[in-house]
């Protein structure tokens, strides 16, 4: 057994850590010795004591879904009541109107709709481009592009060329949830397997996309999949290169299936433990992404110390959360305050992680 | 030599070395901790402080909170709760309505509210004495220093009359609060209808003189500066080295909302919470508690204090109306549930209290008996914590827990033992004397044959000391004695003959006396030379049921904590000395006093006791007298 102390000392070194290092510093590492190793090194990968944000939005074309998640509350069945479907003209005037206000990047998703056809996603992405230039499309979990692939007939690497030239650049990492079948199975057995979201980023990534990579913990899972969840992303990062940062959050149970076992949710110190450790675990990933949003605003300003150097978007329009009642708002003003509050400039940056304007701290006489 | 810290702010060193000597912060020290830009290495440093005075002890109690009314003389700009008499949100409770709040289950009752123009005195008392009828399980906590000073002046009784009165009728502690911020300046600004620092502070030395110990608290995040924070943090710590009345700290982070205060209108920011955590944890370096105030912290940043020096929840506040009012983002009440979730999220165990800080009901396995004075510290230097839990527990404590089987290990006092030792297997390892041992003292007025019928107070932290004290008058001396229990901590012994005590009370006692006694005996010294034996005042014991993989590591670490200390015992218990006013050397020599082996001598000291106990046993049977448990 190799003490938590050795093992934080070679991952701040530089070292990698394995599967069972990770898991031995999860398990039984002290919450400050694993925050104090994150902060070492997300130094050296972000020199400034400066946290980027992104003015975006988050809108959902349609809630109809065939998944059956039991963490959701979001999703409707074909038919069902409540079930909505817009427009590409509809959505395109939903990603005007967010322009007008400073959005810079839209994070699109569904629902994963069974008979919406192909060409309604491309017109989506030519449309936001040639229509709406001042944001920067972030569209299409791995579900909805396997979910193309059903539809169209053509294959998941056709499809993914077919957006690339549509004009798509970056896709969002959601739908990883944990990336072990052993919980998959239980929580969503009709998404797909863990190789199925991998397999997706590959392609994607050895196109040319940029991708983000997330996870939902505080369900099912045990330490083992968290770590397992870390390795195979590492594992996929160091093919390609393609993801520009992690994005842990935890499950939300108000309104759905899972809420009856899972009642609570995870703590604060659960996130900034997984915070810490993804930064520690993630050796080849540029940026971790603290959320006030799913965690809370000043949980998210603790996670600022503890390995994560992103504080996220603004988030204009959120529906998924929201439908598990879980609410929280700011505006960019706001949001610039709370990294400053927090002990850092503020840097307004795009979805690839460009810095577009840098909000300096204020020491202010206390 | 860094303790496993890497400052990432070095200006940080010189404090944590200082720290580690157990010198006292001085208010530019505390300027750094704030102002430093290194946030976790200031949380470790609060940390590895909490540790060694709480273990891995996270407390709660099940309180209730009695606004009996929001009808107020005052109009603080600070608060929404209060209003005038007649206005349409006005109440006043009577007691039936109050009683009516009550559940059988809550520990402490927790009375604070406005400060009407029209009650009369006796219906403050009548609030106390109805609470303690009604439920005697439970503490009251009652009325806070703005609310005593009402009572002085409104009354025309002087502040300790107020207090003995109330405290005739069951008052048992006091809450912290309507300390706000110890400057005149701000109180000016924001408090002027308030008590200043000077009366907060007399109130509350009053009570601690009277026996009866008290919170205090800090609101800040308004207009005080950082140099007014930390003003504030060193006046309670010099109340507190006159009296060792204060049971906790409480920063209270402001409220903003409808509150009539302008100028910073907003929350707090998470770390500005987490750093008045840390930074009141290291300067009051003489309060045995910090709690992470729930309410007003938010849940969020309570839960990541207790890695940032709180060692306190506070508790399931059925009732909280005032900081809700203000707009304060936690639900109204948290679940017990909900609280030992976060305890036990934040590596901790979940520890049940009662309003003096003693534990009740621990939520863990595998937990290990920590006796909290210096005599016990060498066992404790390497102690594995990936298995075991430590709580420290004065020995009393720890033998009830061990009986209700929530502790399962640790160093029981030995008549502890002798009721456990059917269930538990002992260690080799004890605290036994030699000769004498300066911990276990009797201060009295008279010598030990002019006892006879005299009143003796003993604390509640000891069991096999009053044993061994009614043995020395019975048998030795041939004299008989009423013992009276009194809670540990603040007490007037003044009308007492004599008083035990145990511990790091007698120790600096010894040292530096007991005004009103003059003579001082120690009692392993006075068994020693009747009995010729060492006294074995505690044994190392192990309960049954724990597995043997987790006794060996358990066994492994007290051989490795006690080479550790024999090496140096005043590397590791040279703070815990200087914190009761010992020098290096007088660690040492004290230290040195013991035998911490359990060996034939030990052993044959053991049964003589035995033997005594109950020859004395037998006796008080025959005589009908309630003998101390």
């Amino acid at each position: 057994m190799i003490a938590t102390t050795e093992i934080l000392t070679k991952a701040r070194k530089g070292g990698r850590i394995s599967r069972e290092e990770g898991l031995e510093i999860l398990k039984h590492g002290q919450l400050l010795d694993l925050a104090d190793a994150a902060n070492e090194i997300r130094f050296t990968k972000v020199a400034e004591p400066q946290v980027t944000f992104v003015i975006d939005t988050n809108p959902n074309y349609s809630n109809v879904c065939n998944v059956d998640c039991i963490f959701c509350a979001f999703y409707r069945h074909p038919g069902e009541e409540g079930e909505y479907t817009y427009s590409v003209r509809e959505m395109v005037a939903n990603f005007k109107q967010a322009a007008a206000k400073g959005v810079t990047t839209v994070l699109l998703q569904g629902g994963v709709h069974p008979t919406l056809p192909f060409e309604y996603y491309l017109e989506m992405v030519e449309r936001t481009i040639r229509e709406v230039p001042e944001v920067y499309p972030h569209f299409f979990s791995t579900s909805e592009i396997i979910g193309m692939a059903k539809v169209s007939g053509l294959t998941v690497p056709q499809v993914l060329r077919r957006l690339w030239d549509a004009g798509l650049r970056s896709i969002p990492g959601g739908g990883a949830e944990i990336l072990s079948d052993r919980v998959k199975r239980k929580i969503s057995h009709l998404k797909g397997s863990s190789a199925d979201w991998l397999n997706v980023m590959r392609e994607a990534h050895k196109i040319g996309f940029r991708s983000t990579a997330t996870m939902m913990y505080g369900h099912l899972e045990r330490d083992e999949d968290i770590i397992e969840h870390l390795d195979v992303i590492r594992e996929l990062q160091d093919e390609y290169g393609g993801f520009t940062s992690f994005v842990p959050w935890s499950f939300k149970p108000g309104n759905t299936p899972l809420e009856k076992v899972i009642p609570h949710y995870a703590t604060p110190t659960r996130y900034l433990q997984i915070i810490a450790i993804s930064r520690i675990y993630l050796d080849n990933f540029p940026h971790i992404q603290a959320s006030w949003f799913s965690e809370g605003k000043k949980t998210g300003q603790i996670a600022l110390h503890f390995g994560a150097d992103d504080f996220g978007g603004t988030l204009l329009e959120e529906n998924v959360h929201a439908a598990a009642n879980f609410v929280n708002k700011t505006n960019t003003e706001e949001c610039i305050q709370l990294i400053h509050d927090a002990g850092f400039a503020a840097a307004q940056r795009t979805t690839l992680y460009e810095i577009l304007k840098i909000h300096p701290r204020v020491e202010v006489a206390a | 030599m860094n303790g496993g810290i890497n400052f990432r702010d070095g200006g940080l060193i010189p404090i944590w070395e200082k720290i580690q000597r157990g010198d006292r912060l001085t208010l530019d020290d505390g300027l750094s901790l704030y102002r430093t830009p290194d946030l976790i290495s200031l949380g470790k440093m609060a940390h590895a402080v909490q540790q060694s005075q709480s273990g891995d002890a996270v407390y709660y109690v099940l309180n209730q909170k009695i606004e009996h009314t929001n009808v107020c003389v005052l109009s603080c700009t600070f608060c929404d709760f209060a209003t005038k008499k007649g206005e349409p949100d006005a109440y006043e409770m009577t007691t039936e309505e109050i009683l009516a709040r009550l559940t059988p289950e809550i520990r402490e009752v927790h009375i604070t509210g406005g400060m009407p123009p029209d009650w009369p005195w006796e219906r403050y008392v009548e609030i106390v004495r109805a609470i303690h009828e009604h439920l005697p399980n439970a503490d009251v906590k009652a009325y806070t220093a703005v609310e005593i000073d009402f009572f002085h002046k409104k009354f025309k009784m002087p502040i300790e009359e107020v207090l003995r009165q109330l405290q005739a009728v069951g008052l048992r502690t006091m809450p912290g609060g309507g300390a706000e911020i110890f400057s005149e300046r701000v109180r000016k600004l924001l408090f002027n209808q308030k008590i200043g620092a000077k009366t907060w502070l007399e109130v509350h030395k009053t009570a601690h003189r009277l026996g009866i110990p008290t919170n205090s608290t800090m609101l800040y995040g308004h207009v005080e500066t950082l140099e007014e924070r930390l003003v504030h943090m060193i006046k309670l710590r010099e109340a507190q080295d006159e009296t060792g009345g204060f049971l906790t700290f409480i920063p209270l982070a402001f409220q903003p909302g409808d509150t009539g205060i302008k100028p910073r209108n907003q929350f707090t920011s998470a770390i500005d919470d987490l750093k008045t955590i840390a930074v009141s944890r290291l300067m009051l370096d003489n309060f045995p508690h910090i709690k992470a105030y729930w309410v007003m912290l938010t849940e969020e940043v309570a839960s990541v204090a207790l890695n940032f020096g709180a060692d306190d929840m506070d508790g399931t506040v059925g009732g909280e109306r005032i900081a809700h009012d203000a707009g304060a983002i936690s639900p109204t009440a948290l679940a017990t549930d909900q609280i030992v979730r976060i305890i036990r999220g934040a590596g901790k165990i979940p520890v049940e209290r009662d309003a003096f800080y003693n534990p009740l009901r621990l939520l863990s396995e595998n937990v290990v008996g920590k006796i909290p004075f210096l005599n016990s510290v060498p066992f404790y230097a390497n102690m594995e914590n990936r298995v075991f839990k430590i709580l420290p527990v004065v020995p009393r404590r720890m033998g009830l827990l061990a009986e209700q089987l929530q502790v399962d290990a640790g160093p029981f006092s030995l008549m502890d033992y002798f009721r456990l030792e059917d269930s538990m297997d002992l260690m080799g390892w004890c605290i036994a004397s030699r000769d004498q041992v300066k911990s276990v003292m009797l201060f009295s007025k008279e010598g030990w044959r002019d006892l006879e019928g005299k009143r003796i107070a003993i604390t509640d932290d000891t069991a096999t000391s009053v044993k061994l004290l009614r043995i020395l008058l019975e048998k030795k001396y041939g004299v008989n004695a009423t013992f009276e229990r009194l809670h540990a901590g603040v007490n007037d012994y003044s009308d007492y003959d004599a008083v035990l005590l145990i511990g790091d009370e007698a120790l600096r006692r010894n040292k530096y006396g007991l005004h009103g006694f003059e003579l001082v005996y120690d009692l392993a010294r006075e068994w020693y030379d009747w009995q010729k034996l060492p006294f074995v005042f505690a044994v190392w014991a192990i309960r049954r049921t724990i597995s043997a993989d987790a006794r060996l590591m358990l066994e492994q670490s007290i051989s490795r904590s006690l080479a550790t200390s024999e090496a140096d015992f005043v590397a590791v218990a040279g703070v815990h000395g200087r914190t009761i006013g010992l020098t290096d050397r007088e660690t040492q020599e004290f230290l040195e006093g013991f035998s911490y082996r359990l060996g034939g001598r030990e052993i044959e000291a053991m049964a003589r006791f035995r033997q005594l106990v109950a020859e004395t046993e037998s006796m008080s049977r025959v005589d009908g007298r309630r003998e101390e448990k």
